[in-house]
């Protein structure tokens, strides 16, 4: 047995994470002393808090440096996707507080909690061990569980918060029992050295540990982002969830699991890769069509973007089953641009809802578009984009997926993707059709819009047309951010 | 390049006028004032660019192309803004220009609600129309021509009537498929272009040389083949086409008719044929049956319609079918002809949709069996009527003979049969055609209708569009001399 | 000594156990405690590797899983309070508020 060696301390890898941290604990402390109707303020500590680890991470990209031998990382692959996770908890946040007050749940500690799962997101995306993988996930898991019940009083939300907990945990057995097995057939946890390993001694498909080792962690992973047939939590939770936590669930955790899920397959595992590109084609068509065509009959809009979500992560995995350069960047700038026009099509969603989430029904938007015209538009820009009609940046981002895909040969899971996204325009352009076609039923009290609101939708507006109408610079930086 | 961009001005007034309705959303009859502005304006720019045609040769524009603009868009994926015109596009974009304006005239008295909304999307989809006709690369072309699509649907769906959500829905399904596949396959040409060459280019002229291998080029031509026959329409592709007419308000009938069918044949002619000549010529035969097929059927249901509009939209299928066979048998007369019958048919058609949406105004039913004896009672519009009828039904001296019989002359050589066939495809609609006339306009009065005559507004929609369709008729020598130049340049042979 | 392989065997039963305990039983605070005996085989798993391969990294995750169960559980059993203060009932059958 080996001597256990102090490893090297790099803290300079973690800084950001760290900063987050304490940031998050120090909320934690100040919210006993913040009265119940002046929790808003802790937002926005937190959101400052947010700023300061983005301007921590900026200066970093294009280096990758490696601390706590080896376990962690910080590579522009890693900077990429904290961003994204950075940006949709902060545009989270900025929706959350006047949503809590119309609930009536307005407790500080969910501030400190999107921070906790914002760190454990950034761990996944860090990850160069199996182990700070599988706790980055576990830090991320369960502050979304306490997330998801958050509405203490509210029994769907209770409801969402137990299932995504016994789903999650359970989906943690399988991702964890893979990892013990590619353990046991590497001799390492540490990704870098399981691909040497595998190189070094030709151990390939026809080692069946490894083989059942990627193929359980793959089925932990799907779960994490959602992919058919382990997506059945998705709509109960996203539905019954706090809306704003649904928009922050949807983007932030969905891109973790993708980081961490590329980094195993990609970087652990490319010897693999018949192996687990077959899988997840099958992966990518099931949770795509799944996805989309359930999404044709929801009557909830929460419940139809949970299925939409489920279809993007379906087109996103088109991208990954290329594992090719073009499709990795596509999946960076496709999560990039998914997290701006998802939390945007949320922040429509609280406003036009009443206490007690009533309104969610695409019924309820009946004429919306006439009462607001502004938000009006907003909203349809983010359906667009969701839709992938150009010249929203969800086209430029499913134009890259798929073109990955066809680089790679996937000619079939190109063009079952492309009719899938048609189908997907059905559904979305319903509720546009409701917001400008039908008459208001009646007079509904909606939010009133406030800063933070008017500044959520500005930044998701932005982010959904700059990268679409002049994507140059954002695929530069997704095509310097991929893995190989 | 020249000195005003008139391209770009082109592609984006209409857009840039769009926004400003977005400010005038309350401010109905003003809205209604500026849309219809900026479409004249739009028109004027579009006549204008007829006498820059003594530009050529401009510098590092293709062959043919008297206005070019080429600009770095999204160089990461090799992505230009290229757009240029030469003769067939100058032509469409007239005719474009034109019957957006006659469109927006269509709906000045029938659209009354959420009137900014309406000209807000005409103005949209002028501006992707443009865009199809203007585009020379891929990417560019693609966007604008999913751009087009959207407008559309929301002008069936929002002031449409009867079936509007089924016919939009179907309308939108069936031209989104296509034109999805058709992106796979341009991203397809772009990959193999790229890997050939090492240089990624959706530019038009840049990837115009590449090798296929048959299967693989058959296949990507196949993709552009179902997004353009979609539009077309060509036959058994067609069935969205009389339900979103029956069901559209005027003005997107006209729009649909008059502009959304072109942009199929011109994709087919600016990019399908030259792209992939050896799998274009592999599925000729099939086209040709196809299109006369398509000239004898639609002819045949129009007979049986009893919906004036139906009626119109399934001779529209018929016009088209012509088209298709000039646009198929690919030599420089039936090319010629093709082009210049879509321009005829951009402007009757659409002066047969306001006619019927006119009717229907005044009555309130689009029923062949409720009109009779029009004659007596409003002569102004019935004698439009008429001609505009007769235009159709390819009268010679009129503008529709003028195409049908270059198409027919142009492809006797290369498909006998075919042309044999499709001449009794110029027969068919005189049957329908006359039917419709005697009855409706000559036929004794079967119910009592109290008819009033045309406004101005619609007799300066009409006349414009006569007195076009009379040019053309008469003397289309000009029309044909800008042709010329790309056709040749486009089958082949020298200018 | 005891092979490698029973010790592999004896946690894949555990965990398939665990499994069918999880997809078959309705009362939440049961599934959940079959979630711990899936967690409990890896565990098993992951010490026989390490013991067997000659290397502490096995054992180190296994502490690592052994402290997120228990951060699980505390928020887990929470959740389930929530609930059945406002069902008055952590039978997942209950749990049908949405659907479809």
């Amino acid at each position: 047995m080996d001597t256990i060696a102090i490893p090297a301390i790099n803290l300079a890898v973690i800084a950001p994470e760290v900063v987050l941290s304490v940031v998050a604990m120090a909320l934690l402390l100040i919210n006993v002393f913040v009265k119940s109707e002046q929790k808003g303020y802790l937002g926005y500590l937190s959101i400052a808090g947010i700023l300061g680890t983005l301007l921590m991470l900026i200066p970093a990209w294009g280096s990758s440096v490696e601390g706590f031998s080896g376990t962690i990382i910080q590579d522009n692959f890693a900077i990429f996707f904290k961003v994204i996770f950075l940006i949709s908890a902060a545009m989270s946040i900025l929706i959350t507080d006047k949503y809590l007050e119309r609930e009536g749940c307005n407790q500080g500690e969910i501030y400190p909690l999107i921070l906790f799962a914002t760190v454990g997101m950034m761990l996944m995306a860090s990850g160069t061990d199996l182990m700070t993988i599988f706790l980055g996930l576990e830090v991320l898991s369960v502050s979304l569980y306490v997330l998801a019940g958050f509405n203490r009083n509210n029994i769907k939300s209770n409801e969402a918060g137990l299932k995504y907990f016994l789903l999650g945990a359970f989906s943690t057995g399988f991702l964890l029992y893979g990892m013990a097995l590619t353990y046991g057939a590497t001799g390492t946890t540490k990704i870098a050295k399981i691909a040497s390993y595998i190189a070094m001694n030709g151990v390939s498909s026809s080692n069946l540990m490894l083989v059942a080792g990627m193929i359980l962690m793959s089925t932990g992973f799907a779960f994490k982002v959602a992919a058919a047939p382990f997506h059945m939590w998705t709509p109960d939770v996203y539905e019954g969830a706090p809306t704003p936590m649904t928009a922050f669930m949807s983007v932030g955790p969905k891109a973790a699991g993708f980081a961490a899920f590329a980094r195993v397959l990609l970087v652990a595992l490319p010897a693999l890769k018949p192996e687990w590109s077959s899988l997840l084609w099958v992966l990518a068509v099931l949770t795509m069509t799944v996805g989309n065509i359930t999404a044709l009959y929801q009557q909830n809009i929460k419940r139809m973007l949970a299925y939409s979500s489920i279809a993007h992560a379906g087109y996103i995995l088109v991208g990954f089953t290329a594992g090719n350069a073009v499709g990795t960047a596509g999946i960076l700038f496709y999560m990039l641009s998914y997290a701006f026009m998802n939390i945007g099509a949320f922040a429509i969603i609280i406003l036009v809802g009443k206490k007690g989430e009533e309104n969610s029904n695409v019924s309820d938007y009946a004429g919306f578009g006439y009462r607001h015209p502004v938000l009006g538009i907003a909203f349809c820009i983010f359906l667009f984009s969701l839709a992938g009609i150009p010249p929203a940046a969800g086209f430029i981002g499913k134009f890259y997926l798929f073109s990955g895909a066809i680089q790679a040969g996937y000619i079939w899971l190109a063009v079952i993707g492309v009719l899938n996204s048609a189908a997907s325009v059905y559904y979305y352009l319903r509720v546009m059709v409701f917001m400008y076609f039908k008459e208001p039923t009646e007079d509904f009290e909606w939010v009133k819009l406030t800063p933070a609101f008017v500044l959520c939708l500005l930044i998701a507006v932005i982010g959904v047309l700059v990268p679409g109408v002049l994507p140059g610079l954002f695929l530069e930086l997704a095509q310097k951010a991929v893995l190989m | 390049m020249n000195q005003i961009p008139i391209l770009t001005l082109l592609l984006f007034l209409p857009l840039v006028g769009a926004l400003l309705l977005l400010a005038l959303e309350r401010r109905e009859g003003m809205a209604r004032v500026v849309a219809l502005c900026i479409g004249l304006l739009e028109t004027v720019l579009a006549c204008s660019a007829w006498f820059c045609q003594c530009n050529l040769p401009v510098a590092n524009a293709p062959k043919g192309f008297f206005l070019f603009e080429d600009l770095p868009w999204i160089e990461a994926l090799g992505i230009r803004y290229t757009i240029g015109m030469d003769g067939i596009s100058l032509l469409l974009v007239i005719l474009t220009a034109l019957v957006t304006v006659i469109a927006m005239l269509t709906s000045w008295r029938s659209i009354t609600e959420r009137v900014s909304l309406h000209y807000l999307l005409l103005l949209a989809m002028e501006s992707g129309i443009m865009g199809v006709f203007l585009s020379l690369d891929l990417f560019l072309f693609y966007l604008f021509w999913e751009l087009m699509l959207i407008p559309m649907f929301f002008l069936i769906f929002i002031w449409g009537h009867g079936r509007n959500i089924y016919s939009a829905v179907k309308f939108f399904l069936y031209t989104l498929i296509g034109s999805l596949l058709m992106l796979l396959a341009i991203i397809g040409i772009y990959l193999i272009h790229g890997s050939q060459s090492g240089i990624y280019s959706f530019g038009l002229s840049a990837i115009l040389g590449t090798q296929f291998t048959s299967a693989t080029g058959l296949w990507l031509y196949a993709a552009f083949l179902l997004a353009f026959a979609v539009k077309f329409p060509i036959v058994p592709l067609h069935t969205w086409l009389p339900d979103a007419h029956t069901d559209a308000p005027t003005a997107g009938s006209v729009i649909l008719a008059g502009l959304l069918l072109k942009t199929g044949a011109y994709g087919l002619i600016r990019f399908g044929y030259p792209l992939f000549p050896e799998a274009a010529r592999t599925l000729t035969p099939l086209l040709i049956v196809l299109a006369v097929t398509g000239i004898i059927y639609a002819s045949w249901i129009a007979f049986a319609q009893k919906d004036m509009k139906r009626l119109v939209a399934y001779s529209s299928v018929g016009h088209m079918g012509f088209v298709a066979l000039g646009i198929a048998v690919w030599t420089p007369v039936a090319l010629s002809g093709a082009v210049l019958q879509m321009v005829n048919h951009g402007l009757t058609t659409t002066a047969l949709f306001a006619l019927v949406g006119m009717l229907d105004e005044r009555t309130h039913s689009r029923q062949i069996e409720d009109y009779g004896g029009l004659w007596g009672k409003v002569p102004l519009l019935s004698a439009f009527f008429v001609l505009f009828a007769m235009a159709s039904a390819g009268l010679p001296g009129l503008n529709n003979f003028v195409g049908e019989f270059l198409i027919l002359a142009g492809s006797f050589k290369v498909a006998h049969i075919a042309t044999i066939l499709a001449f009794i495809g110029v027969i068919l609609p005189l049957v329908y055609t006359v039917r419709l006339i005697q009855e409706v306009i000559f036929q004794e009065e079967r119910r009592p209708l109290t008819l009033s005559d045309l406004t101005l507004r619609e007799i300066s929609i009409l006349a414009a569009l006569a007195i076009g369709d009379l040019y053309i008729g008469l003397h289309p020598a000009p029309l044909l001399e800008i042709l010329k130049t790309p056709v040749a340049l486009l089958t082949g042979g020298s200018p | 000594m005891v092979s490698l392989n029973f010790y592999l065997v004896l946690s894949a039963i555990l965990f398939a156990i665990g499994t069918i305990g999880v997809l078959t039983r309705r009362n939440a605070i049961v599934i959940f405690m079959c979630v711990e005996l899936m967690l409990n085989a890896v565990n098993l798993t992951f010490i026989a590797f390490s013991k067997y391969l000659g290397n502490l990294d096995g054992q180190i995750f296994v502490f690592f899983v052994m402290t997120v169960a228990a951060a699980e559980a505390a928020v887990g059993l929470a959740l389930m309070i929530a609930y059945f203060k406002n069902r008055e009932s952590i039978d997942v059958e209950d749990m049908n508020l949405m659907k479809w």
